[in-house]
């Protein structure tokens, strides 16, 4: 397949005023084109921290190393400026709770015919050259600001067909009457919709959804989930699914890359990744999910809890809690290595 | 009355909240209702759990609310230990002795200013007559049932992981010794690997201390490792009532079967995720569908389900369901079980 990003030796610090916290720690990851990568892991492992650097919105007293290859850039060494031009366009992003990345005051057909119309204005730059585009930013952004939606303002005829179109793609029925809402009016199912057809409507290479169904009901998940598999192939973009349940992971990735402490665990397709779990955290995950009832089965549950990332234990992060943990893994470091076609681990009990 | 069998039941029991009518004392608008619990005949029996299942706003919290007495019921009766509790004239002190409830965000019902184990010790204070002696050795039986160590008792909530504050939410509720706890959602705001280290102490629990549980979620795969009994409720209604392996393996009414087939399972050759039909989303329960409430995302809806709302039918010993075309449903599943 062919390469859509490619994250080498990727850290991520957050500096505070008596510590530094390492929440992503020299992570390697490449993301192929119209593959859905799901990355795993529990609260605090890193997983957020890794779509908001891909995307460039990582806070201001974080501190970022290593490389994130898109198109032959560097996208940790953009200036904002020029991220102006991946962030939302080539990478877009959908967050856990829909209703807080809509604009409360803004109807939803606003916010998608402004979607829209952002898009065809850098549809037009594209002609011209980087430079061009870089020079005139500033005026060109009062330009934009003055040409897109406001609220109140009818709706141009072509960028209303336009919003109907991808209201009706993400499955929202009735899309007309529905463009005349408050993000206040719509379900937690129907506002995802809209931030996945805002999002879509960029046609960007990769969409980052993190946790998008975490805040949704069981019946609405299925169909979320379900549309983003169909579109993704429609639209012509990879996903990275953030997510914490594995069980979600292995009905729509492709490929799964586990998460422990800001280091990859495991990386691998995801049948691989089912039918031969190699690190013991990924064997500890699947053994946590309930299966069956009281009666018949029981759980090995991981004993202890997820380290505080400030005290990290010496060696390789999961020892305290690894059944096979040996000397060696409480000196050393593991190091992600292929221990099969298409299947990384991070874990002494593979090294050759 | 099966009271000898049955440590609580409900009969017919509904719960109405009616809604502001606006700024205008004059205005001639109808009254209308949130139909939260609309009519939930339940029981459950000593050392058994029964599993509430159901989405957003289906009005299973209410229930338990309900249930506890912290709201009163709009209709119908509750029994408690062979006793109707639900006339005003229950001795609350002696009920929440026998009747605890453990919440899903144990962040939030955990005073941060108060060590845990006083948190603990204050509602022992409150419940029974007991000395400071006895109450100290009440507290750290129960964290120590729980797995919380006596330095830990010591601690703030700040101090503590989600986990571990959920165990004294649990500890707290099981310290009275009370025959039923109402579980709300217990581990749905913690980590996979915590979860499972919350459920597995639940069973202990109830097996050696001879617990009843009432268990409130939405995620089918936690009702079904626990609960003997599942409740499946659909906007204040109760759509399907049984033994759990009844109602997760041959569920019979169309939104159970729906439900079972949304939960994902962990297995990638499997993907029953992205062979969902079903449409739609929750109606409100201000103004539900007439008829049956399922109607309008329900693959066999027919004209009568449009007038009349299906009374629970049996269809197996104690496997009831609550649909007019039930033997439509009869060969619908295999397994698609989590």
């Amino acid at each position: 397949m062919e390469k859509l990003l490619a994250i080498s030796d990727l850290t991520v610090q957050y500096v505070t005023n008596n510590e530094t916290i390492t929440a992503v720690d020299s992570v390697n990851l490449e993301i192929d084109r119209n593959q859905l990568l799901a990355v795993i892991g529990e609260s605090g492992c890193g997983k957020s921290t890794l779509g908001l650097s891909i995307i460039g919105l990582l806070p201001p007293n974080s501190k970022a190393s290593g490389e994130i290859e898109y198109k032959g850039k560097n996208l940790l060494t953009l200036k904002q400026k020029q991220m102006r031009n991946y962030r939302g366009t080539e990478v877009a992003m959908i967050f856990q709770e829909p209703l807080t990345s809509l604009n409360p005051v803004y109807r939803v057909g606003d916010q998608i015919a402004s979607a829209i119309q952002l898009r065809r204005l850098r549809d037009d730059r594209r002609d011209k050259t980087e430079d061009e585009v870089m020079q005139k930013a500033y005026k060109r952004d009062a330009v934009t600001l003055s040409r897109i939606q406001k609220p109140g303002r009818k709706i141009p005829r072509e960028d209303k067909i336009e919003t109907v179109k991808w209201l009706d793609l993400v499955r929202i029925a009735d899309p007309e009457q529905v463009m005349e809402r408050y993000p206040f009016e719509l379900s937690g199912g129907m506002a995802q919709r809209v931030m996945i057809a805002i999002a879509l409507s960029q046609e960007p290479a990769l969409l980052i959804a993190d946790e998008p169904t975490t805040a949704l009901d069981v019946t609405t998940q299925a169909q979320v989930l379900k549309l983003m598999r169909d579109l993704m192939k429609q639209v012509n973009t990879s996903i990275l699914l953030i997510s914490h349940d594995l069980a979600v992971a292995s009905q729509v990735a492709d490929r799964i890359v586990v998460m422990y402490a800001g280091e990859i665990a495991e990386d691998a397709e995801v049948h691989d990744l089912f039918s031969e779990p190699m690190h013991p955290y990924t064997k500890g995950l699947l053994a946590c999910i309930p299966h069956g009832t009281k009666d018949d089965s029981r759980f090995d549950a991981i004993p202890g809890s997820i380290p505080d990332m400030r005290r990290l234990p010496k060696g390789c992060r999961f020892n305290p809690r690894c059944p096979y943990a040996f000397d060696h893994c409480r000196s050393t470091i593991p190091k992600l290595i292929r221990a099969k076609e298409n299947h990384q681990v991070s874990c002494f009990l593979y090294a050759k | 009355m099966q009271s000898d069998q049955t440590l609580l039941r409900t009969v017919n029991l509904k719960k109405h909240f009616p809604i502001r009518k606006g700024l205008n004392p004059f205005s001639r608008a109808e009254q209308r209702y949130v139909r939260a619990v609309d009519g939930m005949s339940i029981s459950i029996p000593p050392g058994k759990t029964l599993g509430v299942v159901g989405e957003s706003g289906c009005g299973k919290t209410t229930l338990a609310k309900t249930i506890l007495l912290l709201t009163p019921p709009t209709s119908g009766e509750i029994y408690f230990d062979g006793r109707r509790i639900d006339n005003g004239q229950t001795n609350r002190r002696e009920l929440y002795r026998n009747m605890q409830m453990v919440f899903q965000d144990p962040e939030s019902s955990l005073d941060p200013r108060m060590k845990v184990g006083d948190s603990i010790g204050e509602m022992v204070r409150e419940l029974m007559a007991l000395g400071e002696g006895e109450i100290r050795n009440l507290v750290s039986e129960s964290l120590r049932a729980v797995g919380l160590s006596e330095e830990q008792s010591e601690r703030l909530p700040k101090q503590l992981s989600g986990g571990q504050k959920q165990r004294v939410a649990i500890a707290r509720a099981i310290t009275p010794r009370p025959k039923l706890v109402i579980l709300d959602e217990p581990t749905s705001a913690l980590d996979a690997s915590v979860q499972a280290q919350i459920l597995a102490l639940l069973v202990d629990l109830q097996k050696k201390l001879n617990l009843s549980y009432m268990l409130i979620t939405h995620n089918v795969a936690v009702a079904k490792y626990l609960s003997d009994m599942i409740a499946v409720m659909y906007c204040g209604n109760m759509v399907e009532y049984g033994p759990t392996v009844a109602v997760i393996d041959k569920p019979r009414h169309p939104y159970t079967i729906a439900l079972i087939k949304s939960a994902p399972i962990p297995d990638p050759w499997r993907r029953n995720l992205l062979q969902t039909e079903i449409k739609g989303e929750v109606p409100s329960a201000i103004n539900p569908p007439p008829g049956c409430r399922f109607n309008p995302r329900c693959p066999y809806a027919e004209n009568i389900c449009l007038q009349e709302n299906p009374p629970l039918n049996e269809i197996a010993p104690s496997h009831q369901a609550a649909c007019h075309f039930v033997e439509k449903t009869a060969n619908v599943t295999e397994s698609t079980s989590p």
